[in-house]
């Protein structure tokens, strides 16, 4: 087997972005897109400064996040290793772009323009319309490396059948090859330093190796990547907000989650009252909505068909096969009162209610996200949301007190189970770090699944005993503080993974030093 | 082949010289007759140094070939109004109304005699980027060859920007107009602020990459942690301009504190003046008849000229002696048995004092710091071990030590130089393998090679051409308004030594002429290209007037920008990727380009000239033509002007002087011409060969890299540690300008000391900016500097979307690089927009905290500050250049300063 990969020597490296420049060249990328870059990283107070630079890209992983939540299968990966995009059928959903842990894909909707007036003759002549509005990144070249490897060439070792930023580096610094021959120049290279893999506790296997010093064999840092919550002039290094999701993504989850919990809750206190058929419409209103507003997210809307062709691995294409049927059967449960018909409508609502938390816990490349406790709170949030839409429903319907009292003790445990998913949630992400700014976002403002917030709810849900009336605020805090929350959480507090260094390099004669992961801190 | 044929062609070879670390090739892809991309030249691998790789500003040039912006046509400008507040009102104009208004004027101007009446040349050009410009231009220096006298004494950099001190010392010393570490040798490298990762271009980067991976060891000092500093070994924040102290404490150490064995005795005795006796007034004893300098010859027990054979000169020790001693303007003393000592001993009584914890308290480096560093380069130094180059035994010493911008011009920039090679002498590193060696000659001739630039001269050492000092050759007044030739003897009177004059005085007599030197005068045409010193040298207010002020102002224009503002006429000429030329490549050249091979490469155009835009050849024939000049012209090609003289010993290309001859036409014959000069003759194809195979070239030897052989061949001296040349020359200097009333340039007069001393550089600053405009230092408390980016630096490619998004993930580019606990104290955060403002201006950027810098200093990279050029001047940018004075009090002796500044920084609200 092959598969090829890239060793970059960070004591060679000099940041003069010839790199980033070729790579521009070579795929005509639009202004402002670089599948190639290098970063510059610092670390270290005046005096004891270190200062490194570290070229990223995609990292052509061993186990892609983007391809497990691409929905449409246009992100593969080849036998040789290298990942790449099928842009006639991407649909532009950029959720390979929020799993990816190494901010490697992008997204653009309009022609190259440089300058802003009008495109000049090499953008015009160089012009790849297939890839307006899909994921774009990194393809190692490998037009370069397929046309090589037919002409009896070796990729790493004839420029021919080598990617262009490897070809451009005028320090020597990137070397490409097949890690599976020890006779390839990525493996001579690693068995003759010390090197590390970015992000690793990912676990995506990336495909670019560091080279931090002299020496052989794997060998990480003795000190780890000091994690450095407000780090001195790291901004480009550090995690940003991500922008590939925005408030139509947010609504799928806000409006889908309340919905599908709607509908649950409808079905669970029909069986007892007799079905209500508005509940019902509210519910599918509601998930409609909110894969509308996706729908208007996808770069190529008229594809979203594609979704449907990945239902081995992506939990998108699954929460779009939940969609469909649980319409179906909810349209028809609102027509009758057969409880099979009701709580199998249901059961797809909650499968595509489980299948959004697992959407977000697939996002390698948000840590808010990406945490295994998301799904419960997910689910939690989105019953809870449900249910207390249904008790002001059932409160405006005129529901009898017996049963408008067993929806608030309903609600009352919901909003308890949810606050404990909450707190699950938070205190883990706290324990294994995550952008800084991530939990400034989580824990601003009143309106969130706080202690603080949660009890007012209970108190306000409680009041409901005594005082029918109630119910109402009750319910609309139990539904607005879950959906404030996730607002936030996909789109204030979705900061990506950022970028680390695991080692400072030794260069030349000098000692490598302790790495650095900017803007993360524990919490 | 024509142009027109060339439509199918998918790829072409040419050349990336934009900055003076090249030239490097490249290849062009082309697609439908666009030009869609640039690449290494991969079939240059084995001849270039760097395997024919290129650097990120090669890959901004179709872009630059693109860009919207560029001017397309000729132009005139409508209104005779100029400044930069006047709009130029340029209107499109056919090419033969814009070359005949130019021969119109040009023809005037040598009606009434090539120069005007204070004896300045009439006519002036400023051709930017370190000469890179002549290998874009075509055959235009036969044009300006066939005019005559041409001032070139404005400049756009030269002098405040470049490595001034360097160029003069360094060519002086071991010709080298550039200094560099031999680095593919090197173990230790001590750079004193050199940026090479940004300055040195692809060979300079790919040299220190090979060292550093095979564990060569770098260490970097100076005030901010560049990408230089990012990349070496150990970083040490020096305060700013005290770097010569640091090297007189290594002196210090190395004569003081280690033993004497350690250094290489025998290369300072047989190799240096070091045994040159010194008589009582400062000049070296000599012997009566001969005038030869006298050592002591410890096998006799007596004084013997230095060239005596079979002596054993001593260095050490106080001798008595009789002879003659020869001071300034041929003053002579006649010595009976006076105490002298050899210029060695000197040397160890003149660092005595520079002990390192003197050092320490100057440079805000500790003591221990300095010693490790000091016995670091005595541990790498292998005293006594040799080296085989090629066949030939050469002493290997791998320790060297460069100096960068700031450092080596401008004041201190003497004091450097001189510590830097004598640090090299004292171990026997100068121009041997693995030490410090130079590039090229701008200012020796010939300029092809170094070792041919070696003559013997007086007392043992390499001849030197220095401007006159003597009372019947002095000038008095020089052909250039910078008075290079009056002023700086070491600035010589090569076509290269306008150029490093002291160009901001050009700029300055427009503003208030010098006393007792001609009247100023304005330049009846002045040419500009590729330069744009509104923007790029310092005081650009004051520039921009000056410029203003011109009568009749030629700019070949790739873009509208802030000289050509007040330009007459703009003209549109094929840019990189248009133009058709060869140039010479390989030998040694700067920043660290040594070539195994030597020859030529061709810029073959890769596309149809935009526009109306032509090729440069073409308007110089043109101007020749309607100046009538042709014949002079055509005789300039043939002589060599074109950068290859069409007539050698075995061949004869010469074109017919008489008429006019296609641009095709001239560059085939030149190409024949460097094909047969190539092959000794044996070859003489022409533009096709080139066209097809990029290059040619023959084998450079690499002995030729080291001085050292051609010195012992021709059994010389380097002129190092004393300075009794420079010393005389000195008074002689003094007096003559004494003579003429001139005693504004006396503290300039101060820097002829045999070894200098420190002087309070800082505080000389200090002093100099509070006397002149009044100001409570204290007041403007951060040093402001600058640094290269390899992204812009030279490329005139600020105007470029490309070059600006792939600079920017660089930190600070476009913003102000500032300490953390010095924003602290202001109340400053990342991203807020300041105000930095120094006594004659002010400029504004957002703050960019990084704790690679002192707290005490301020780093803008690049030159930036446009208000024309387009989309550069919407980059928010700060520049150092509208903040720094030109002033006389902060120019050297050699003409130049340093960029460098007091200034303050307020808050004005707002973030980036």
């Amino acid at each position: 087997m092959t598969r090829w990969a890239m060793a970059v020597d960070l004591n060679r490296c000099v940041g003069c972005q010839t790199c980033t420049a070729a790579c521009k060249h070579v795929n005509a990328t639009a202004p402002g897109v670089q599948w190639r870059k290098v970063l510059d990283f610092e670390v270290g107070e005046f005096p004891d400064v270190r200062r490194a630079f570290v070229p990223v890209g995609c990292m052509h992983c061993d186990d892609p996040p983007c391809l497990d939540v691409c929905p449409s299968t246009a992100t593969k990966k080849r036998d040789d290793g290298i990942v790449s995009i099928d842009y006639g059928i991407c649909i532009g959903c950029s959720y390979c772009a929020v799993a990816c842990p190494y901010q490697a894909r992008w997204k653009v909707d309009v022609p190259n323009a440089a300058f802003k007036s009008a495109q000049m003759r090499h953008e015009i002549v160089n012009e790849r319309e297939e890839r307006r509005s899909v994921a774009q990144k990194c393809t190692f070249c490998t037009n370069r490396i397929d046309r090589g490897l037919k002409n009896g060439l070796t990729p790493g070792v004839d420029p021919e059948a080598t990617p262009a930023c490897v070809n451009s580096c005028i320090a020597d610094a990137l070397h490409f090859g097949d890690i599976e021959d020890p006779q390839s120049n990525v493996s001579k290279q690693l068995s003759e330093h010390k090197y590390y893999q970015m992000h690793e506790e990912v676990g995506t296997g990336p495909g670019l190796f560091y080279l931090w010093n002299f020496g052989s064999a794997k060998e990480t840092s003795t000190e780890p990547a000091l994690m450095v919550a407000d780090p001195v002039g790291a901004s480009a290094v550090s995690p940003k907000l991500q922008t590939s999701w925005d408030w139509r993504a947010a609504a799928n989850f806000i409006f889908g989650g309340a919905g599908a919990g709607l509908f649950a809750a409808a079905t669970i206190a029909g069986y007892q009252t007799g079905y209500s058929w508005l509940a019902a419409l509210i519910a599918m209103a509601l998930v409609g909505a909110g894969l509308f507003c996706v729908w208007l997210e996808i770069g190529r809307p008229w594809r979203f068909l594609n979704v449907y062709l990945h239902a081995k691995r992506s939990w998108m294409t699954r929460e779009a096969f939940a969609a469909v049927p649980f319409f179906g059967l909810g349209i028809l449960a609102a027509y009758t009162s057969s409880p099979v018909i009701w709580f199998a409508a249901a059961g797809l609502g909650l499968v595509f209610l489980y299948c959004q938390g697992r959407i977000l816990q697939a996002a390698k490349g948000i840590p808010a996200w990406r945490q295994d406790e998301i799904v419960p709170l997910i689910v939690a949030t989105g019953l809870t949301e449900g249910l207390g839409l249904f008790a002001i429903i059932a409160m405006v319907a005129g529901l009898g007190e017996s049963a408008l009292n067993m929806v608030i003790l309903a609600l009352l445990v919901m909003v308890l189970i949810r606050y404990f998913a909450w707190y699950r949630y938070r205190k883990s992400l706290g324990q294994v770090g995550a952008p800084t700014k991530t939990f400034e976002e989580l824990d601003r403002g009143i309106l969130n699944l706080s202690l603080k917030t949660q009890l007012l709810v209970l108190v306000v849900v409680a009041a409901g005993l005594a005082i029918p009336a109630m119910l109402v605020p009750g319910g609309l805090l139990a539904l607005l503080s879950g959906w404030v929350f996730k607002f936030t959480l996909i789109t204030r507090a979705a900061f990506d993974q950022g970028y680390a260094v695991e080692r400072m390099p030794a260069r030349g004669a000098g000692d490598s030093g302790p790495g650095i992961k900017p803007g993360w801190t524990l919490s | 082949m024509k142009l027109s044929d060339k439509s199918s062609k998918t790829e072409v070879s040419s050349y990336c010289y934009q900055c003076v670390a090249g030239p490097d090739l490249i290849k062009i892809d082309i697609k439908d007759g666009v030009a869609t991309g640039i690449r290494p030249n991969f079939s240059a691998s084995e001849i270039h140094p760097a395997g024919g790789k290129v650097c990120v500003k090669a890959f901004g040039l179709v872009q630059k070939t693109y860009n919207p912006n560029r001017v397309l046509t000729p132009m005139k400008r409508t209104n005779p109004k100029k400044g930069r507040d006047q709009d130029p009102c340029f209107e499109p104009i056919s090419w033969d109304e814009a070359l005949e208004t130019i021969a119109e004027k040009l023809n005037k101007a040598r009606d009434d005699g090539l120069s005007d009446s204070s004896g300045f040349p009439r006519v002036a050009a400023s051709f930017g980027g370190g000469g890179t410009p002549t290998s874009y231009m075509g055959t235009f220096p036969a044009f300006l060859s066939a005019w005559g006298s041409v001032d070139m004494s404005f400049g756009s950099g030269q002098g405040v920007k470049c490595y001034h001190s360097e160029h003069l010392y360094g060519e002086l010393w071991h010709r080298a107009f550039i200094v560099t570490p031999d680095t593919p040798l090197s173990e230790l490298v001590l750079s004193f602020g050199t940026n090479t990762e940004a300055s040195s271009g692809v060979c300079g980067v790919k040299r220190h990459a090979d060292a550093r991976g095979r564990g060569a060891k770098r260490i970097q000092i100076e005030p901010h942690l560049s990408v230089t500093g990012a990349c070496s070994a150990q970083w040490i924040p020096i305060k700013p301009k005290t770097d010569a102290v640091f090297l007189f404490a290594m002196i210090h150490i190395l004569l003081h504190e280690e033993k004497r064995t350690r250094l290489d005795i025998a290369y300072l005795r047989d190799h240096t003046s070091s045994p040159y006796l010194l008589a009582p007034n400062g000049f070296y004893l000599r012997e009566e008849k001969s005038l030869k300098p006298l050592v002591w010859d410890m096998k006799t027990g007596k004084a013997v000229a230095y060239d005596t054979p079979g002596t054993e000169p001593a260095l050490d020790g106080t001798f008595t002696a009789s002879g003659i001693e020869t001071g300034a303007d041929e003053k002579s003393w006649s010595h009976e048995n006076v105490k002298c000592q050899p210029a060695f001993t000197e040397l160890v009584d003149h660092v005595q004092s520079y002990t390192p914890e003197w050092a320490a308290e100057i440079c805000d480096v500790p003591a221990s710091t300095i010693r490790d560093v000091a016995t670091q380069y005595l541990d790498h130094a292998h005293i006594g071990e040799t080296i085989e180059i090629e066949g030939m035994e050469l002493p290997f010493r791998p320790v060297a030590i460069s100096l960068g911008k700031t450092v080596n011009n401008g004041w201190g920039g003497y004091e450097c130089c001189w510590g830097r090679t004598v640090m090299a002498c004292l171990v026997g590193a100068l121009e041997v393998p693995g030490g410090t060696l130079g590039t090229t000659v701008r200012l020796n001739r010939p300029a092809g090679n170094r070792w041919s630039s070696v003559t013997p001269g007086p007392d043992g050492f390499m001849y030197y051409p220095m401007n006159p000092t003597s009372k019947e050759e002095w000038i008095s007044r020089s052909p250039s308004r910078h008075s290079h030739r009056t002023l700086v003897p070491l600035a010589a009177n090569s076509p290269w030594s306008q150029a490093l004059g002291p160009t901001h005085l050009a700029w300055m007599q427009q503003q208030k002429g010098f006393d007792h030197l001609p009247e100023p005068t304005q330049p009846d045409v002045w040419f500009v290209y590729r330069t744009n010193p509104a923007i790029s040298f310092w005081d650009t207010g004051a520039i921009v007037d000056v410029m203003a002020n011109f009568p009749f102002t030629v700019c070949f224009a790739y873009t509208h920008d802030e000289t050509n503002h007040m330009a007459d006429i703009l003209l549109p000429e094929c840019t990189d990727l248009e133009g058709l030329q060869l140039i010479r490549i390989g030998g040694t050249k700067y920043q660290e380009q040594f070539w195994d091979y030597q020859g030529f490469a061709l810029r073959d155009p890769a596309i149809k000239a935009r526009g109306e835009a032509r090729d440069f050849t073409w308007i110089s024939t043109e101007l020749a033509k309607r100046t009538g000049l042709l014949k002079k012209y055509n005789a300039a090609i043939n002589k060599g002007a074109g950068g290859v003289p069409l007539r050698g010993e075995n061949y004869d290309f010469s074109l017919s002087e008489d008429t006019p001859h296609e641009v095709e036409e001239i560059w085939d014959t030149i190409c024949r011409a460097a094909s047969a000069e190539v092959t000794d003759g044996e070859q003489s194809q022409g533009l096709e060969y080139f066209r097809e195979h990029g290059h040619r070239v023959k084998k450079f030897s690499r002995q030729r890299w080291y001085l050292y052989p051609e010195m012992i061949r021709q059994g010389l001296r380097f002129e190092l540690p004393y300075q009794e040349r420079l010393f005389r020359i000195g008074q002689e200097l003094g007096a003559r300008l004494h003579e003429q009333g001139i005693t504004w340039w006396d503290r300039q007069l101060l820097e002829y000391e045999p070894m200098p001393k420190w002087h309070d550089l800082p505080g000389l600053w200090e002093r100099a900016l509070s006397t002149r405009f009044e100001i409570d230092i204290d007041d403007y408390p951060f040093w402001l500097i600058t640094a290269r980016s390899m992204q812009y630096a030279w490329g005139g490619n600020a105007g470029l979307q490309m070059i600006d998004e792939v600079a920017k993930n660089i930190a600070g580019h476009g913003g102000i690089i500032m300490n953390p606990q010095a924003a602290q104290k202001l109340g400053l955060s990342d991203g807020d927009v300041v105000e930095v403002s120094s006594p004659i201006g002010k400029t504004s950027g957002a703050v960019v905290l990084r704790n690679g810098i002192r707290p005490d200093t301020l780093l803008m990279i690049g030159q930036f500050d446009h208000w024309v050029t387009p989309f550069a001047k919407d980059l928010p940018s700060p520049s150092m250049n509208s903040l720094t004075p030109m002033m006389l009090e902060l120019t050297d002796a050699t003409g130049s300063g340093s960029d460098l500044v007091r200034v303050a920084v307020t808050p004005v609200g707002g973030r980036s």
